[in-house]
């Protein structure tokens, strides 16, 4: 993580002195004041959904019925394993994490290195990672259907000018998987790139200039001095990339809708479907509680590496 | 700068030519998209179904935009979007000024799990929240508002902003505070008259990636706002497909109609933006 966030050290402690007669009374009652409204939104969204979340998961509550919620234990747990939507969904969002994830790292690892040499003018190179970046999911969904369009489509075109003929994208499930990997990558990578291009402009030049002198090319460089260096920030990022791959949502959704049948859905895909379409939102919170178990395995590897970190 | 300049055995690697294929890669992975978007926007229904398909559109044409705003209320969407990024924006700005003066400047017993909580929360997936804050914004009558939306959007940036604002205010002297107090000025005062002006940067920088945030936000405003008249923008481009018919120039119209506004922050932004995610800023 690259947020310094300096421990206050005994400098600051023999400060306080000076201005305690300010603080001295009001110094817990301001921390108080001032972590409130934060907390306040933390549980009126965060925590006490998720305690609901947990709760409504052992109830039948179906909207569509009229009946009042009934506790019915681990029903919906049961009925999970039995739902081969529920194995298709998990498994494709699974598919999408360890395609998508490391897709991401290698393209971004290379346009970082791309944008890392020394332009006459930053700012277009600045911009073409930064536009994608900004591009909300969704649209990057329909650009890229649009794309893979199988008539009018510019991927087909290309393709069909190489030589390759046209894919029907869409249609097979096979396709479709490959066209929203292919999007979710180019959509992710651009941040992947910006996280490692930080990292790479903090790598002291002394050090290839040494290594210069030593007789080490280039490709030895790279792998003894360039990538240990990045470790830090390609950690950092492959982890907030993991957790939001575990939500994939928008572009499947505006590409392919889930299709063909439900080849491409997601597990975020299917909650959705069951909460807002179907109003089933016992099933919809068990659902959702198996994709919060996943994302919390990844946030405490995450919060353990940067404990071993510091 | 020295003056000689001694070729490395490898200097090929860093000369011109393969500076122009790196910059023609990054710009065409990076701008492509959004400039074939740009031109299919321009085409006309019947160049579209040209084959084989056209690249620049032959006859330039505005018309797909007039469409786009008649065929939906794009204009509503667009306000929907700017008011609910902006409202959650500015909310999530005051919320996490308060929580990182706090966490930056005062000697907090709990310090350290507070920021561990406020980095298990950047990364907590608020689609596993649907069924409950569907519930909740259903039972306080909230669905089909900007609130539905103000709310989960505020927590969504609240600890990036939040952390990012701690390092900003670990930057400045505590001198300059103590100065004002000495001066009369109240604790409270001293952050939002001295504190918060000196880190305006960034503040701005972590309200920019607060407003992408909220702006590019799909499923809650989907599953929230189902009234035509308040879905934001990403929702809204949705209505354009018949159930059948894909009207591809007005659909690309209207996504123009809402990449360029966040454009135009990004162009204008840039480095700012840059050093704002680099520096704690964690976006997928």
């Amino acid at each position: 993580m690259s947020i310094s966030i300096m421990p206050l050290t005994d400098a600051d402690e023999e400060q306080l002195p000076r201005w305690s007669k300010w603080l001295d009374l009001s110094d817990r009652a301001l921390a108080v004041l001032l972590l409130a409204p934060a907390a306040i939104l933390l549980s009126l969204i965060i925590v006490y959904p998720v305690g609901r979340l947990v709760y409504t998961s052992f109830f039948n509550l179906s909207l569509t019925s009229g009946l009042p919620a009934e506790f019915v234990g681990i029903d919906n747990y049961r009925a999970m394993i039995d739902d081969p939507v529920f194995w298709q969904t998990l498994w494709n969002t699974v598919l999408i994490t360890i395609i998508t994830v490391p897709g991401a790292l290698l393209v971004g690892l290379g346009l970082a290195l791309l944008a890392n040499l020394p332009f006459a003018m930053q700012w277009p190179v600045r911009l073409s990672l930064l536009i994608p970046w900004a591009l909300p999911l969704s649209f990057a969904g329909l650009i890229f259907a649009w794309f893979f369009h199988s008539e009018y489509g510019v991927v087909n075109d290309v393709l069909t000018r190489l030589g390759f003929g046209s894919i029907i994208w869409f249609n097979s499930p096979k396709w479709a998987f490959a066209a929203i990997c292919l999007t979710i990558v180019w959509k992710t990578s651009s941040f992947m790139a910006l996280m490692i291009l930080a990292g790479l402009q903090t790598i002291p030049r002394s050090l290839y200039e040494a290594a210069d002198v030593d007789g080490a090319g280039r490709i030895r460089q790279f792998f003894e001095i360039t990538l240990p260096l990045l470790k830090p920030s390609i950690v950092v990022a492959l982890i907030f990339r993991t957790i939001t791959a575990l939500q994939t949502f928008d572009i499947p959704f505006m590409m392919t809708g889930g299709g063909p049948g439900t080849s491409t859905a997601t597990l975020a895909m299917y909650i959705h479907q069951n909460t807002v379409s179907f109003l089933d939102l016992g099933y919809g919170s068990a659902l959702a509680v198996v994709m919060f178990a996943l994302s919390m395995v990844v946030t405490a590897v995450y919060l353990r590496i940067i404990r071993t970190k510091e | 700068m020295s003056a000689v300049v001694v070729p490395s055995p490898a200097s090929f690697l860093t000369g011109k030519p393969l500076r122009f294929i790196a910059a023609a890669i990054l710009l065409v992975n990076g701008l492509f998209p959004a400039l074939w978007i740009l031109f299919t926007s321009l085409k006309t229904e019947s160049e579209l179904t040209l084959k084989p398909i056209t690249w620049l559109p032959h006859q330039a044409t505005l018309a797909n935009y007039m469409q786009a705003f008649s065929d939906q209320p794009l204009h509503l969407f667009l306000f929907n979007s700017f008011m609910v990024a902006l409202l959650s924006t500015l909310l999530t700005l005051f919320v996490s000024v308060l929580a990182a003066y706090a966490l930056a400047r005062l000697n907090l017993r709990f310090r350290g799990l507070i920021l561990a909580l406020i980095v298990a929360v950047s990364t907590f997936p608020l689609v596993t929240l649907l069924v409950p804050l569907f519930e909740i914004m259903r039972s306080l009558n909230l669905l089909n508002t900007w609130v539905a939306l103000i709310l989960p959007y505020t927590v969504l940036s609240l600890p990036i902003c939040t952390l990012m604002l701690i390092s900003f205010f670990e930057g400045i002297p505590r001198d300059l505070e103590n100065a004002a107090m000495i001066d009369g000025c109240t604790r409270l005062g001293a952050l939002f008259k001295v504190v918060v002006p000196l880190c305006a940067p960034g503040v701005f920088t972590a309200g920019i990636l607060a407003f992408v945030n909220a702006w590019d936000e799909f499923l809650l405003a989907l599953s929230f706002n189902s009234n035509p008249s308040l879905r934001t923008l990403p929702v809204g481009i949705q209505l354009y497909q018949g159930e059948f018919a894909f009207p591809w120039p007005v659909i690309s119209s209207a996504l123009v109609v809402g990449i360029v506004p966040v454009a135009i922050l990004i162009v204008i932004f840039q480095e700012r933006v840059v050093s704002g995610l680099t520096s704690g800023g964690i976006k997928g």
